[in-house]
């Protein structure tokens, strides 16, 4: 509280005029060096290929840490400028004003138009730049440790943590590609397929085809060759249209996206006061109640809960969209933004009724578990309010495991979506892989299946790391 | 009336007779009587065992229904599009509750029928087999995996189990709804005949659907055998286990004489759990549009009139409530017996 009302008098008028002050300088700054860097980085990428662009790219982090520090320097403290320290610096901020940047110019752009957004986007722009260019800056800061921050951190054992978890997630990344890859030749020759309901089709036409896609190669050189594409980015065509995978997923991703986000954070937020007021009146009516309720919802088939959504909201009393993501041209509620959101109420719904009955039965079975444990009997013994002991002292143990499982179930959260978004016609991932599976449009399907499995590996890491800072009773091995 | 029981200290067994206060508390019982003794008080429990015994009745009775005329013949039978074949053609809405006992009362048609005209509940007591053959013979392939592969990995430690657990962790990290539609598909595309029929009953086993069993069974078995293998390592750090190793024992007779016993209860509290997870996902795969065309389950029903659910939402909703009720048995007696069988869990 004391941290968050300091934060809040740090913002005087003067303070905001200093943000918008540094944005605006680093804002030039990054202008005129970003000018001579186009040059530079691309006379590396002619002479040295792959290893001249990530030249181009330090060059461009460092680039980004110096214009910052030199402002902040100016402006507020002394910051220090060793090459490591530049480059995570650089690093750092570049990608969080990378997804700041972008949402404020969509968010200006879909609320208002022409040049008032940009100059809107702009003056906001500006402020957040120069807010979030101070906070990483303190980072580096000269108050900071006298260490460099790189071998602080490469010393520690949280280091050594995640190369570990790093090292072990090759064999695992190995499996998955080979699995994936195999999935092309499970039912043998793949170009079959497209002999399917053509017999007229003949063989030069099926050769050139194969030779096309590359499949009249040895299967092993295929496989490599298929994995150093992938690890440039390139997905390979679709079988059906030709156009490139990674712009297809691409296309497709953020919709999923948009639509598990909206609904993880709804149900992990209902099923805290929920679970806790469950667990605290263990075995009274509301608990029975809800203890019911979410073993029904386990059990529930996402696809026909959906299904009698749409019977009930959209057919009969004709409230709510019935499928898509968008109403075009007929916009429901009359705005674009109100029509998004009057297209993912249903989804949502149904979605979040199926995670908050998970989340509810965790986060009552753990604070059943932590109400009797013996810190709390000496936070009642100190006199302490019920409601402190409990959101304060309590949930803290009792949701870390909820995360870890989101985590752990991204992966099927992902997979799960199919079945919601085959139900609403939802333009996502999960309905556009039903597409490409029934017609076995193999490089869409490898290509979905690699990119979710190894989200989910990347987000079973990231828990696995923010769960030591989260307790700190977890060991390190 | 009167029981043999064995004194401590000496070796003699003593006559006790009926008038002894202490023969009640003292009566032997095995660890099945008393986890079925702590199961019968568990309500919640024993509801799920009687969904459960209802939904075995639907199979067991299924020639009986058709033999009376209860229920109309099975879906390639053309008696089973009764309604459709009546002139005019007639999609029928399911009798409200008022008209339902005005006429003389027929089961058939208290469902409705589906849009190309077969009647609702036939079609679902048709389905109830498919069901239980899809939840039982999942969680046996998957069990069988599970238990090979956990207790090979916990029993033998070392590189065996680090090996085994990678491969397990490849599993589990794959998104597996998606692959098994894939493989499902691409297995189905190869089917010749649509049914196997066993020659001394005539018993006939749908190849479509089979496949989709193994496909899901085999995507599935990950993390029960990370739990199977937990379970092996924990137990045979114990004193008995070393005690029997001393004696000279195997390792064959360590792991199937006195390990897996001791396993045994989670793998049942499982299987039930597995059962229920593994109707769920059919009947996922079956309303996607990947399951087996030939054969009719509650999913497939789903799919076949998701076009026309504006029209016949009863052939949505029963359908999905048969489904509903299996996979919520199954959690409760899961559930249930978890409680019986594994007293240390409870709270």
């Amino acid at each position: 509280m004391a941290m968050a009302l300091d934060r809040i008098r740090h913002l005087s008028l003067k303070n905001i005029a200093k943000y918008f002050v540094h944005g605006l300088a680093f804002s030039i700054l990054f202008l005129v060096l970003s000018f001579v860097w186009v040059f530079v980085s691309a006379f590396f990428t002619t002479i040295g290929g792959i290893i001249g662009f990530i030249i181009g790219l330090v060059l461009l982090f460092l680039l980004v840490g110096f214009a910052n520090s030199l402002v902040t320097s100016y402006l507020w403290f002394e910051v220090r400028y060793g090459f490591w320290d530049l480059f995570i610096h650089g690093f750092v901020l570049f990608a969080i004003l990378f997804v700041v940047n972008i949402a404020i110019t969509v968010v200006a752009a879909s609320v208002i138009s022409g040049i008032a957004a940009t100059l809107v986007a702009f003056v906001i722009g500006s402020f957040v730049e120069g807010f979030v260019g101070r906070q990483v800056a303190s980072w580096w800061s000269e108050k900071y440790a006298a260490q460099t921050t790189l071998k602080r951190f490469l010393g520690s054992s949280m280091f050594r943590y995640i190369a570990r978890r790093l090292l072990y997630m090759i064999p695992l990344f190995i499996g998955i590609s080979i699995i994936s890859f195999f999935i092309m030749y499970a039912a043998g020759d793949p170009i079959n397929i497209i002999k399917v309901g053509r017999p007229q089709i003949t063989q030069e036409t099926l050769d050139a085809l194969r030779e096309y896609y590359g499949l009249d190669k040895p299967i092993p050189i295929q496989y490599i060759n298929w994995l150093s594409n992938l690890v440039q980015g390139n997905f390979g065509k679709s079988l059906y249209g030709g156009r490139p995978v990674n712009l297809l997923i691409g296309n497709w991703f953020w919709e999923t996206v948009k639509l598990q986000l909206v609904s993880v954070l709804l149900a992990f937020f209902i099923a805290i006061p929920i679970g806790v007021n469950s667990a605290k009146k263990q075995y009274s009516k509301q608990d029975i109640a809800v203890t019911s309720v979410s073993l029904f919802g386990v059990s529930m088939p996402t696809f026909w809960l959906g299904l009698l959504l749409i019977i009930l909201f959209s057919f009969n009393l004709g409230w709510l969209p019935s499928e898509g993501a968008y109403g075009r041209p007929y916009l429901w509620w009359g705005n674009p933004i109100l029509d998004e959101i009057a297209h993912l109420i249903l989804p949502v719904t149904v979605l979040v009724y199926v995670m908050l009955a998970q989340n509810v039965r965790l986060i009552r079975a753990n604070m059943l578990e932590i109400l009797r444990s013996d810190y709390i009997l000496s936070a009642r013994a100190s006199g302490l309010s019920e409601r402190t002991i409990i959101y304060k002292y309590a949930l803290k143990n009792a949701i870390s495991p909820v995360i870890t499982y989101l985590g752990v179930s991204l992966g099927a959260i992902i997979a799960g979506a199919p079945m919601t978004e085959y139900t609403f016609n939802w333009p996502g991932l999960g309905r556009r892989f039903v597409d490409a599976a029934t017609r076995l449009d193999f490089p869409v399907v490898m290509g979905i299946t690699m990119i979710i499995t190894v989200m989910t590996l990347v987000a079973n890491l990231i828990v696995d790391i923010s769960y030591v800072y989260m307790d700190p009773r977890i060991r390190l091995r | 009336m009167f029981t043999w029981t064995r004194e401590s200290g000496s070796g003699r067994p003593r006559k006790m007779t009926s008038n002894n206060k202490e023969k009640a508390s003292r009566r032997s019982a095995s660890q099945w009587a008393v986890a079925w003794r702590r199961f019968k008080r568990n309500k919640p429990g024993v509801i799920g065992l009687t969904m459960v015994i209802i939904l075995f009745l639907f199979p067991l009775f299924e020639f009986a229904f058709t033999q009376l005329g209860w229920i109309f013949p099975a879906r390639p039978d053309p008696a089973a599009y009764t309604f459709f074949y009546e002139i005019p053609p007639k999609i029928r809405q399911p009798p409200s509750l008022e008209n339902l006992f005005k006429q003389p009362f027929r089961f058939t048609g208290i469902f409705g029928t589906t849009s190309i005209g077969s009647d609702v509940l036939s079609d679902m007591i048709h389905a109830a087999k498919y069901t239980l053959y899809v939840g039982i013979l999942v969680t046996a392939i998957t069990m069988a995996l599970s238990v090979a592969v956990g207790a090979t990995a916990g029993f033998f430690g070392g590189w065996v189990d680090n090996v085994l657990m990678r491969i397990a962790e490849v599993f589990l990290v794959f998104p597996s709804l998606l692959l098994i539609l894939v493989f499902v598909r691409i297995f189905t595309l190869t089917v010749g005949e649509p049914f196997w029929t066993i020659p001394p009953f005539n018993i006939q086993i749908p190849t479509g659907l089979t496949i989709v069993i193994v496909v899901v069974a085999i995507f599935n078995w990950g993390s029960n055998a990370r739990m199977i293998r937990g379970e092996f390592l924990r137990i045979r750090e114990l004193e008995f286990v070393e005690a029997e190793r001393a004696l000279g024992a195997g390792n064959g007779r360590i792991i199937f004489r006195h390990i897996l016993p001791n396993v045994l209860s989670s793998v049942i509290v499982v299987s039930s759990l597995t059962i229920a997870y593994a109707i769920l996902l059919e009947a996922a795969v079956s309303f996607l549009g990947f399951g087996d065309v030939n054969t009719i389950t509650w999913g497939q029903i789903l799919q076949e009139n998701f076009g026309d659910a504006r029209v016949v939402w009863w052939a949505e909703f029963f359908p999905g409530l048969a489904i509903l009720f299996s996979v919520f048995a199954f959690n409760l007696l899961g559930d249930g017996l978890s409680d019986a069988l594994n007293p240390r869990l409870r709270e």
